[in-house]
């Protein structure tokens, strides 16, 4: 009796001891769809980071990521992607090639080992890694993410472009052919795009030295050529905007009084050798003077567009603006040991002057006023860029326990080069696009959780 | 006959969805938890002594012990907001225990001493689920000792405290952003005082009050350890073994309940429970080394809730008495703060309950409970982290008292 109370006791407890069932989400594709879909882009959307193209960033960039969400909404069959057959990569520094660079220790001028970013394989050679960058891939295609490191919307309309750039000669279907080609091969329901960031980029990578900016009609006609080639398949679609480049870590992280001087008779020996500047300057009623004390100190810099007295002009020199910016590429070991900055003016390639700054805003300004008449004209969903980065240095982002920001490395989005997105900041940029394209098209997409991606890893 | 009835009140149960509030767990006496977990106004002999120490002091028999434990089965599960992504915990099984052992010492006074647990929390959450960076896994849990007396002040009305020493443990993982194996984990544990006091007056033949306080003990934990699994790289900031401070209140409760003697066999049980959840305003974590960089203040702003209960206890023979109850415990989170740690949702809870009495000294209690966490979608803002949220509890429990 006693017993067969407890097992009717003991029953329903088991029966019951069941998890809670929810069902709250149920995706939609809405207006839109997703059967085929298809990306374009730069390096961004190529899913360079760390300064090279490798498997696994190409693994995680945020079209990979979308592709992998798209399916929920009914995008059917292999998204592919042009994959280099390496972890460590390859990626261009200059003229040259190298490999990703991870975090590591390297050890400075002064002797003091610290963490930096260091090539993942310092040891590959240049042949090697030619080699790697060379080797076609096409035969694998067509591909769904035609995402060209080092492309400007100008760029992906130009035919042969293969020859101009390597990481679009290794999957073009046709050495002859523009990126734009590419998606007659696919014939996508589905884009996105994300192009125009290396109309400015390149330029402010060289730190306004070279290259120039892309003229804002010639982006417009490009523009509208890339998506009207879409939209011959496409019935949707979403484009990104440019986000304001200069809050990226690459052009935030290095300050502009890194001259750190302790040793008063230094102060004054670099005071008397820029006594006559000073005399010149003020001898024709020019504005700028130098000056070190003890402490931090502006840099010394070298600067073109300054008016010199008549004479003189190899005195284009002055002390930086703490608005003016320095680039991440500046050698670290020339600022403590060689001068530079104090008694070496640095080069315009590492500054970004108040003068080019404006340009470069003006441009973006521009780019984006004509990226959302574009939305709006073909009816896209448009992917605020500008905004999100706009919030990632001012407040951060916090998404899922994880904090965004534009610091360098610790931020989580930037990857080691200080430009590309790590995984995290992929899957932050996914979900972007996501909000907006659930919006334009009245579709549920999942969202992923960034919590689940990589920041920047280190030893 | 008997069979019948319950299983028809198992039915019922399965039918509806239940919940229960913060970090309380009230099975203090398998009879109580048959009846819904209501006890203020009644008169249980020892476990009177968590109760309502009041009513100890019109205790029937001159001795009186009371052992029994419950096993608490907990499911929580999770949808991320605007996601697909499902999460759910394993938790193992947490079994709150009581003992009570009382006696007269002459015909006004009574003393005893109380042990039970009436704090705790665990979950388990799936290996590097979405909210990893908020929360892995945690285990609270509280034992209270509190000595007792009672002063029976005349046939009808008793009062009485007690002293609670309560000790407490606690041990929390969570992610940390350095790749999925990397990890915090803290483990402390603390002890402090605290009081329960209470009135018991038999108002009528039938009609008994009772009133409740038990006060609010602040767990502080100093020197807990604090161990980091990140990088080598980051060690130098973020020291792999460390010492934290952190304090984590067990409110105070306040409990008004009546009970009717409606027949001779039929109890009716009703009271309400004031419990003062708005002191757990922050969870404050302090580290004794690279503080500046790891100190963290997690806001949660609890507000207080009121607990109506219910329970009726139907003797049916010598051998055999029946309990059922129910009631409805409010979350005491906030529409802002709400974390997985502790999941606690608007609880509805029914229980079951069956003593069966050999002999007129010897009772063996059986209770089920059962708490369904309403589904709500919730967020904590301060991570942007959020989704909905559905749980549920099941709780056999078995006691023993002897009395003579």
């Amino acid at each position: 009796m006693k017993l067969r109370i407890l097992f009717v006791l003991v029953a329903a407890v088991s029966m019951w001891a069941c998890q809670p069932e929810i069902n709250e989400f149920e995706p939609t594709k809405g207006n839109a769809d997703f059967s085929v879909y298809m990306s374009a882009g730069n390096s961004l959307t190529a899913g360079y980071a760390g300064g090279a193209l490798y498997r696994s960033g190409q693994e995680n960039s945020y079209t990979a990521i979308l592709a992998k969400q798209f399916e929920a909404v009914g995008r059917q069959g292999a998204f592919k992607i042009p994959y280099i057959n390496s972890e460590d990569g390859v990626g261009t520094e200059g003229a040259s090639l190298r490999t990703k660079l991870v975090m590591g220790y390297s050890t400075d001028c002064l002797g003091n080992t610290s963490l930096a970013p260091v090539p993942a394989n310092p040891n590959a050679t240049l042949q090697e890694l030619a080699i790697l960058l060379g080797t076609s891939v096409a035969a694998d295609g067509p591909f769904h993410n035609i995402g060209v490191p080092g492309a400007k919307v100008t760029h992906l309309i130009v035919p042969g472009y293969a020859g101009l750039n390597p990481f679009y000669a290794r999957f073009a279907s046709d050495a002859s052919n523009a990126v734009i080609d590419e998606i007659g091969l696919i014939q996508p329901t589905f884009f996105t795009l994300w192009i125009g960031n290396n109309d400015v980029l390149t330029y402010a990578l060289a730190g306004g030295a070279a290259d120039e900016i892309t003229a804002v009609g010639t982006f417009a006609a490009s523009m509208e050529a890339i998506i009207g080639t879409f939209k011959t398949t496409a019935t949707a679609g979403a484009i990104a905007n440019i986000p304001d480049i200069t809050d990226l870590p690459y052009f935030t992280t290095v300050p502009y009084n890194p001259i750190v001087l302790q040793d008063q008779a230094l102060v004054d020996q670099l005071n008397a050798g820029y006594a006559q500047y000073n005399a010149l300057m003020e001898q024709f009623d020019l504005p700028h003077q130098i000056s070190f004390k003890l402490g931090a100190n502006p840099m010394v810099i070298q600067d073109p567009s300054i008016p010199t007295p008549p004479g003189y002009e190899m005195l284009r020199i002055r002390q930086i603006e703490s608005d003016e910016l320095v680039l991440l590429s500046i050698p670290q070991d020339s600022l403590k040991c060689g001068y530079w900055g104090s008694m070496k003016p640095v080069h315009g390639q590492f500054i970004i002057t108040r003068d080019e700054k404006s340009e470069i805003d003006a441009a973006i300004v521009a780019y984006n006023q004509i990226i959302e008449t574009a939305a709006q004209s073909h009816d896209l969903a448009l992917v605020d860029m500008n905004e999100l980065l706009n919030q990632g240095s001012t407040t951060g982002i916090k998404m899922d326990g994880v904090l965004f920001t534009t610091e360098f490395v610790t931020g989580n989005a930037f990857s080691t080069d200080g430009v590309h997105l790590t995984p995290q900041g992929n899957a932050l940029a996914a979900n972007t696009f996501i909000d907006a394209i659930n919006k334009k098209y009245n579709a549920r997409i999942p969202k992923v959780n960034v919590a689940n991606y990589e920041a920047v890893r280190l030893p | 006959m008997r069979k019948q009835f319950i299983i028809t009140t198992i039915l019922v149960m399965g039918l509806l969805t239940l919940h229960a509030g913060g970090y309380q767990v009230r099975l203090q006496s398998n009879k109580s938890t048959g009846m819904g977990l209501t006890g203020t106004a009644l008169q249980m002999g020892a476990t009177s002594m968590f109760y309502n120490p009041g009513a100890l002091a019109l205790m029937q028999t001159k001795t009186d012990f009371a052992l029994g434990a419950s096993g608490i089965i907990s499911r929580i599960s999770f949808q991320k907001s605007e996601s697909d992504l499902i999460a759910e915990t394993d938790n193992s099984m947490s079994t709150p225990f009581y003992f009570y052992g009382a006696g007269k010492i002459n015909e006004k006074w009574s003393v005893g001493l109380a042990v039970y647990t009436p704090y705790g929390s665990s979950a388990k959450w799936e290996d590097n689920w979405a909210g990893r960076l908020l929360i892995q896994n945690i285990a609270l849990q509280a034992i209270y000792f509190q000595p007792t007396v009672a002063y029976k002040i005349n046939d009808k009305l008793g009062i009485g405290a007690g002293l609670v020493y309560a000790t407490g443990t606690v041990e929390l993982q969570k992610g940390l952003n350095y790749g999925s194996d990397s990890y915090v984990k803290l483990e402390g544990s603390t002890s402090n005082i605290g009081f329960n006091a209470g009135v018991y007056y038999n108002a009528s033949e039938k009609f008994s009050l009772g009133l409740n306080y038990r006060s609010e003990i602040m767990m502080e934990i100093t020197g807990g350890d604090a161990s980091f699994n990140v990088p080598t790289a980051v060690e130098a900031n973020i020291p792999s073994e460390n010492k934290f401070d952190a304090a984590l209140p067990m409110p105070a409760n306040l409990d008004f309940g009546v009970s009717y003697q409606a027949t001779e066999k039929l109890l009716v049980s009703a009271e309400i429970n004031y419990v003062m959840w708005s002191t757990y305003k922050e969870l404050e974590f302090k580290f004794e080394e690279k503080g500046e960089l790891l100190n963290s203040k997690n806001q949660c702003d609890y507000k207080d809730t009121f607990i109506p209960r219910i329970g009726a206890e139907y003797v049916y023979s010598d051998l055999l008495t029946f309990r059922i109850g129910g009631y409805y415990d409010p979350s005491p989170t906030n529409e802002k703060y709400f974390t997985p740690e502790t999941v606690s949702l608007n609880n509805l809870a029914f229980t079951l309950g069956l003593s069966i009495t050999p002999s007129e000294k010897l009772s063996i209690d059986l209770s089920y409970l059962q708490i369904n966490g309403l589904q709500a979608t919730k967020t904590y803002e301060p991570d942007q982290f959020g989704g909905t949220y559905k749980s549920a509890a099941y709780i056999p429990g078995i006691g023993v008292s002897y009395r003579f």
